[in-house]
């Protein structure tokens, strides 16, 4: 059999942590193999391994059958090697001929003659392979996916026959997906090889020639989508029986009345947790984020807030928290007016938030899992006073949230830097679920996590629901959206565009809303192209 | 990746190598740094060996030298202790030199002008004094960065030269002692003076100084403050997500490390000078910096950064005078040792 790559008993350790215990892996030409495994399978270590970002430990990598040893990215590139990062590689007020020269000149200008031929040869390879991006756009003004494709087309402009995409689902809308995946078909055909990290099992079912399953540094198994299922997938990723949820939607009653009303205020009769009106708000480049953005929220209620990445929604999130000062509009916790309050107010007043960015905002790498469980709650009882910090407090605390959250650490006196994405989420929610809630800002609560951990976030948010809890779900996965809410709004360019409730949930509108179609009109074309 | 964590890791937490791994780490540093201090002296003509045990006979030989280098440890460790907490929560605080000055103007005029019969109320108003005179000089700073966002380094930096301005107005003018024509201000009060231990000449200063130790080391690690501190320092935005109030946290801190300069200022001034006197810092609040770092942070380690630096200095003046070396090499050593304990630091890290 044809081989194009093929790793074989790859080890790699960081420190005490073992990310890959001796993996094979093998990858043919014409092929789309997914690689896929809950976070901290060691996928990404493995292809990073393969793009030379590092060298392995132990184990060996071949090219057609000889083998190779990288130094660094750049032989791995000159041996046509391209890989695609999850946050992409691109200087953003360059334009995009410029971006995929990048590197590649010892640091010489480049004259405009040179750049006019790499334009024309983007141009080319864009037209071949349907990656329409113009060369001359610059980085800033592309969407997510525009930027993504001028990742792909970079690539393959260096010449790549093996095109490595780490995570590529994950910033994209429905549609973009659905438009990606085709393309990477293209480049397969003419024999590329191409892999894709991954722990959507949807993407992985509907794309993959063949799937390799890692899990705790182990691969698990490599088998072909047709030979296998979901269910299954989904156990060997996690090792044990996993409920999927893959959304009651899209099959739900058609609805006749499309509801896209504007956004309904106040008009509920109880008394909502959670009233904001009029909001507006600069984003950190100074340009308008939030455009007269008014929601409310009942308490026992997950309003769902679906849209795409970058339509406003960490502005939403910081200023719902205190953390950013809006220019207009009002918010108001259970009747008080908190629009100025800090967040030591809003907090003392029952608002919790799980922070989008959980490493920036939700923990604090260097100190304890036991410290991070209590930091918000210092000064007081249980924990002693202002004027001495009761370790012993502390310590008790800790044991019970890390029992009743399912926290997997060896001891709490670990630093919470070391935990993996999973159980990171588990200690912000242990930290902000225990609190006295009266309304929850959760923000991206399950992004880059497994199916395992998925469902642990969505029963705990279930279940706060259930105590009375209200909640605001700011999502950019339609699965959590259609699962999780009991009324949805779409953001779209700093804008809240549709209010559905529950019953009037369709996934393929919630879909297009997404992507700035609403009433059913086609999307508003993109700036440049698409 | 990797790299850029690494490099933004907080000074006084050597990553997986705490204790033992660190301690090597410290005294080969230590030992580098003394081969290339006995360099500088090959080079300025002179024989290590004599020269460094000269500097041991300087500092230990008599009680006298003993004394002088605790009297140098005072301003160097209370400041130093301040310094530590407030980079703790990454308040860069390099203005304790003009913190310093302010401290001992207030306390000084205080200790020139109140009359107060009685010894130990005047000190106890004069110290007072210096403190809020010092907090509020550092005070100003945090304000700012509180209030505008206006980086501290710079400000911090720069009102040093303000204060050392209008301390040496004060001392030049107003306050010139009488008929004196150079640059010596008024003595204080002879009942503001600091009773001294016999033999050592040791101001009792320095009892204040070591019963801060503990204190410090108790309010950096077992208070909700030293814990919001050290929230700050490691992750600010995961601190004030958490309801740290940053803002408040910044001036507190300024307030304290300010005080504790403005503290010194006033010891220095009733301890040792026993007049306004522009010579009673000796650039301490720079070295009080440095002090701070050599201690990671810690204020055990701040004792030992301020006693080893006290040695060096007090003992390499009597180096310098009985070697006939120039006093500037005994100041390289403690610069070399920071800049290698930051390149072990480094290399432990791997």
């Amino acid at each position: 059999m044809d081989v194009s790559v093929s790793m074989s008993g790859i080890a790699k350790r960081f420190g005490t942590v073992r990310a890959l215990a001796g993996v094979d892996f093998e990858l043919r030409p014409g092929e789309i193999h997914a690689l896929l495994g809950e976070n901290g399978a060691g996928k990404t270590t493995l292809m990073n391994v393969l793009y030379g970002m590092f060298p392995p430990d132990e184990g060996s990598v071949a090219l057609g059958g000889r083998e190779v040893r990288f130094r660094s990215p750049q032989d791995a590139i000159a041996a046509r090697i391209g890989m695609v990062h999850q946050h992409f590689m691109l200087v953003p007020t360059l334009t995009v001929a410029e971006n995929a020269v990048l590197g590649e000149r010892g640091g010489r200008l480049l004259r405009r003659r040179e750049l006019a031929a790499v334009s024309a040869r983007l141009g080319e390879l864009a037209e071949r392979y349907g990656l329409d991006v113009d060369p001359q756009a610059r980085v800033w003004q592309l969407s997510v996916g525009e930027q993504q494709r001028v990742e792909v087309l970079r690539a393959l402009y260096r010449d790549a026959r093996v095109l490595i995409l780490d995570e590529p689902t994950a910033t994209l809308t429905p549609i973009e997906t659905e438009r990606l995946f085709p393309k990477l078909r293209a480049l397969a055909a003419e024999g590329a090889s191409i892999v894709f990290i991954t722990h959507h099992l949807w993407d992985v079912i509907d794309w993959a020639d063949r799937i390799t399953v890692l899990r705790e540094g182990e691969r698990v198994g490599t088998l072909r989508p047709a030979d296998s299922s979901p269910e299954e997938l989904a156990r060997m990723m996690v090792g044990r029986d996993v409920r999927l949820m893959r959304v009651v939607a899209g099959d739900a009653a058609p609805v006749d009345e499309p509801p896209t009303s504007p956004p309904k205020h106040d008009s509920d009769a109880a008394a909502p947790t959670l009233a904001v009106s009029g909001l507006n708000a600069r984003g950190d480049r100074d340009t308008v984020a939030l455009h007269d953005v008014s929601l409310s929220v009942a308490p026992g209620e997950i309003l769902a807030i679906a849209g795409v990445e970058g339509n406003g929604q960490p502005e939403l999130e910081e200023t719902l928290a205190g953390l950013r000062t809006p220019e207009a509009g009002t918010v108001r916790l259970e009747g008080r007016d908190v629009t100025r309050a800090d967040p030591a107010e809003r907090m003392r007043l029952g608002l919790g938030l799980v922070p989008s960015d959980r490493y920036r905002r939700g923990l604090i790498r260097e100190l304890s899992v036991a410290d991070n469980l209590a930091f918000d709650r210092l000064g007081g009882a249980p924990f002693g006073s202002e004027w001495r910090l009761d370790r012993k407090a502390v310590a008790s605390h800790a044991a019970e949230l890390i029992e009743r959250f399912s926290i997997r650490v060896d001891s709490p006196d670990q630093l919470a830097g070391t935990l993996s994405g999973g159980n990171a989420q588990r200690l912000v929610l242990a930290r902000i679920l225990s609190r006295d809630l009266r309304c929850l800002i959760a923000a991206q609560p399950t992004r880059g996590l497994d199916v395992g951990a998925i469902e642990f976030v969505w029963e705990q948010l279930a279940a706060a629901r259930d105590r009375g809890v209200a909640i605001l779900l700011i999502s950019t996965d339609l699965d959590e959206v259609m699962s999780m809410a009991d009324r949805c709004c779409v953001m779209y360019r700093g804008r809240l565009v549709v209010d559905w409730s529950r019953e009037l949930l369709d996934r393929e509108k919630v879909g297009l809303a997404m992507g700035g179609a609403t009433n059913g009109a086609p999307p508003e074309p993109a700036r440049s192209a698409t | 990746m990797a790299v850029s964590q690494a490099a933004a890791r907080p000074l006084w937490l050597p990553p997986r190598s705490r204790g033992l791994k660190a301690g090597l780490s410290s005294l080969g540093a230590l030992a580098l740094s003394l081969v290339v201090g006995g360099l500088l002296i090959v080079i300025a003509g002179g024989e290590p060996v004599s020269a460094y045990s000269s500097l041991i006979d300087g500092a230990f030989g008599s009680p006298y030298g003993i004394g002088q280098v605790l009297v140098l440890a005072v301003p160097l460790l209370i400041m130093g202790l301040g310094l530590a907490l407030a980079f703790r929560g990454r308040v860069y605080n390099i203005g304790a030199e003009g913190q310093l000055f302010m401290g001992a103007l207030a306390s000084g005029a205080v200790a020139i002008f109140l009359p107060v019969g009685v010894a130990p109320v005047l000190i106890a108003v004069s110290i007072v004094a210096g403190v809020a005179a010092g907090a509020a000089w550092g005070g100003i700073v945090g304000v700012w960065r509180a209030r505008w966002g206006v980086n501290e380094v710079i400000t911090s930096l720069l009102l040093n030269f303000v204060a050392i301005l209008i301390f040496t107005w004060f001392v030049r003018r107003p306050l010139r002692a009488p008929g004196s024509p150079d640059l010596q201000g008024r003595a204080i009060d002879p009942d503001a003076v600091l009773p001294t231990l016999p033999d050592v000449a040791v101001h009792i200063g320095v009892f204040v100084a070591i019963a801060l130790v503990p204190l410090a080391a108790y309010l950096m690690a077992s208070t909700p403050f030293g814990m919001r501190v050290r929230m700050m320092g490691f992750n600010a935005e995961a601190a004030r997500t958490a309801g740290v109030r940053s803002g408040r946290m910044v001036i507190g801190l300024m307030l304290i490390s300010g005080g504790l300069a403005g503290l010194a200022g006033s010891l220095q001034i009733l301890g040792v000078a026993g007049r306004l006197d522009l010579g009673i810092s000796q650039g301490y609040g720079f070295t009080a910096i440095v002090v701070a770092l050599l201690g990671r942070l810690n204020a055990w380690g701040v004792l030992l950064a301020a006693l080893f630096i006290s040695v060096l200095q007090s003992g390499g003046q009597a180096m310098s005078v009985t070697e006939g070396l120039p006093y500037a090499i005994v100041l390289a050593i403690p610069g070399v040792f920071v800049v290698f304990l930051l390149i072990a630091d480094r290399l432990a890290r791997g």
